[in-house]
């Protein structure tokens, strides 16, 4: 019997794409010594709207919507529902305490703004615990189940972490160029507009940094490869009563098509081709540019198949 | 004290008298089946079917043999619904496992966990629902719905020490009758079920899982996979694309075909 049904998956796909990418971008932002701020604020004005859109659909998809709050009357650490439950809060407060440091941290005198800097430094680091926990929640809240598709392995949270990341970056990807293009075009209104919103006048991300996202989403297009592989032959050989049988369900059963179209080929071996093929090369050619854009539009709707289809088959 | 339901297998007719009593005390509506070719009806547990007869076919000495076995809440000590349930609103009380349907969220957790598949959600009242073990009869000084009224003494009530004393006793008996697979289900299983069952074959037979586990038995691997598998993506790409050292030589070297140009 199907219990979660799409809203579920929905809120997987989404969550894991506000955390993976703020990971992606604050991992990108350290390594390079505080060198792509841009990137780390899409990452955070992206992430929120997603985050709060599946916290609306998980609180509608409950039996009680009304009883929310009683998940907030308890902290169960064995309880991945509960510790989901404070976790996303937890991403939720810090995302927004950046986003209004932020926003005054070019209205206010230097020596404010700089006390301001630090907290978001500060605030940048909690989040980046936030984030990794909340995309292993993701897949945790399943593992931990009687379901043998998802308990069958301990292999499912780091299939849905790789997803996570892989569906974050393409999320920075396209949302990177489009603030470039933004900025760059004439709807002076509009770039007002977001500047007054959000207190910036810097919006973009440099093109060395869009493709070098894009080669990262390749490497870890790979990983997750190597994870399904490896969950695959886990599921074949465990010995969890039904796990082979709902396997079965994706590779050759009722969710085949959906497997091999929308996650092997969608999320997997479509993109990494793309990125592979336009690896080094300028983005500034409209061809790579459309072509990398292309490979992280198939990352993003193949990372919901993903979750789609492991959703379903785990309940059938 | 700690208080069970023993049900012998082997003292099952199948009459499902337990079934209706339960629908009955609990007022659960009945529900729209078809005929499957066996006398096994409803076909599954439900949020308004809590206990049923299963009756499983297999073949003895060329010759059709039916086996009995009771379908419900197994009211675990070690209770995985308990364990995952967000809100608390699943306790024991008296070793029995109750949903507490005034706290119950409806958020679907305990039925992905139950090793048993046993609680279901009911769509109209929203929460998940499941045997209670008449938790407001037994207040009240009697016995469950389906124990009263089972008419071959198959299901009893009582203290679970001395119900465990009672399906040793039977098993080994059984044994001496020459059933050599014969089995106490429930004495050990998940911390020791509220439900204990006397089996003349073994629980695979009866299609009770043989080692059934705890959903939170793994957790630590589950949360160490997901955690690990992020600092790898880390170290992976991130570190070889966009460490500043990295970055530091690629502009230079830009710098020097910049130059050259």
């Amino acid at each position: 019997m199907i219990t979660w049904g799409a809203i579920l998956w929905l809120y997987l796909w989404l969550a894991g794409m506000a955390g993976g990418a703020f990971f992606a971008a604050f991992v990108a932002d350290r390594f390079t010594g505080g060198g792509n701020k841009s990137l780390l604020r899409l990452a955070t004005y992206t992430g929120i709207p997603m985050a709060v859109i599946g916290v609306l659909l998980l609180v509608i998809d409950l039996g009680q919507p009304l009883r929310f709050w009683h998940l907030f009357t308890q902290f169960k650490v064995i309880s991945p529902m509960s510790m989901g439950t404070w976790i996303l809060l937890g991403w939720l407060i810090v995302a927004f305490t950046m986003v209004i440091a932020w926003w005054f941290e070019n209205r206010v005198a230097e020596g404010t703004a700089r006390r301001l800097r630090g907290l978001i430094g500060f605030m940048g680091w909690i989040n980046l615990v936030f984030s990794v926990l909340l995309i292993a929640y993701t897949g945790v809240l399943l593992a931990v189940s009687s379901q043998s598709l998802w308990a069958g392995t301990v292999l499912l949270p780091a299939l849905f972490v790789a997803s996570a990341i892989s569906t974050g970056i393409a999320v920075l990807v396209i949302a990177a160029v489009i603030a470039n293009a933004i900025s760059k075009g004439s709807l002076v209104e509009l770039k007002l507009a977001i500047n007054q919103l959000f207190g910036s006048t810097d919006w973009t991300v440099p093109n060395r940094t869009v493709a070098r996202l894009a080669e990262a989403d390749a490497i870890v297009i790979v990983v997750e490869l190597a994870v399904l592989i490896g969950y695959a032959i886990w599921l074949t050989i465990s010995t969890m009563a039904g796990a082979g049988e709902a396997l079965g369900l994706l590779t050759t059963g009722a969710l085949a098509a959906p497997f091999w179209v929308g996650v092997v080929v969608l999320a997997l071996l479509a993109p990494l081709a793309l990125d592979i093929a336009n690896w080094g090369k300028e983005i500034e050619k409209k061809a790579v540019l459309r072509a990398i854009l292309t490979s992280s539009t198939c990352v993003i709707l193949g990372g919901l198949v993903l979750r789609a289809v492991i959703v379903m088959a785990g309940q059938m | 004290m700690a208080e069970a339901i023993l049900y012998d297998a082997t003292k099952c007719m199948a009459c499902r008298a337990c079934q209706v009593a339960c629908k009955q005390w609990n007022e659960l509506p009945a529900e729209m089946t078809t005929n499957r070719g066996t006398y096994e009806n409803p076909p599954d547990l439900s949020p308004h079917t809590w206990i049923k007869i299963k009756f499983i076919e297999v073949e003895k000495e060329g010759k059709l043999d039916w086996l009995f076995t009771r379908q419900a809440c197994m009211h675990c000590t070690d209770a995985s619904c308990a364990q995952v349930c967000p809100t608390g609103a699943i306790s024991h009380q008296d070793g029995f496992v109750i949903i507490a349907q005034e706290w119950c969220i409806g958020c679907g957790y305990c039925i992905q966990a139950c090793p048993f598949h046993v609680p279901h959600k009911d769509e109209v009242l929203g929460t998940a629902r499941k045997c209670t073990s008449c938790i407001d009869r037994r207040s009240g000084g009697l016995e469950p719905a389906c124990v009263k009224t089972c008419p071959t003494g198959a299901l009893t009530f009582g203290d679970r020490n001395e119900l465990v004393a009672e399906g040793r006793d039977r098993v080994e008996a059984l044994k001496a009758e020459g059933y050599s697979n014969a089995y106490l289900y429930g004495d050990e299983e998940l911390g020791g079920l509220h439900v204990l069952y006397v089996l003349d074959d073994s629980p695979a037979a009866y299609g009770l899982p043989e080692s059934p586990q705890v959903a939170i038995s793994a957790s630590v691997g589950q949360w160490l996979s997901g955690i690990l598998t992020a600092g790898v993506v880390a170290a992976v790409p991130f570190w070889l694309l966009f460490r500043r050292k990295k970055q530091i030589e690629a502009e230079q070297k830009s710098e020097v075909e910049g130059g050259v140009r």
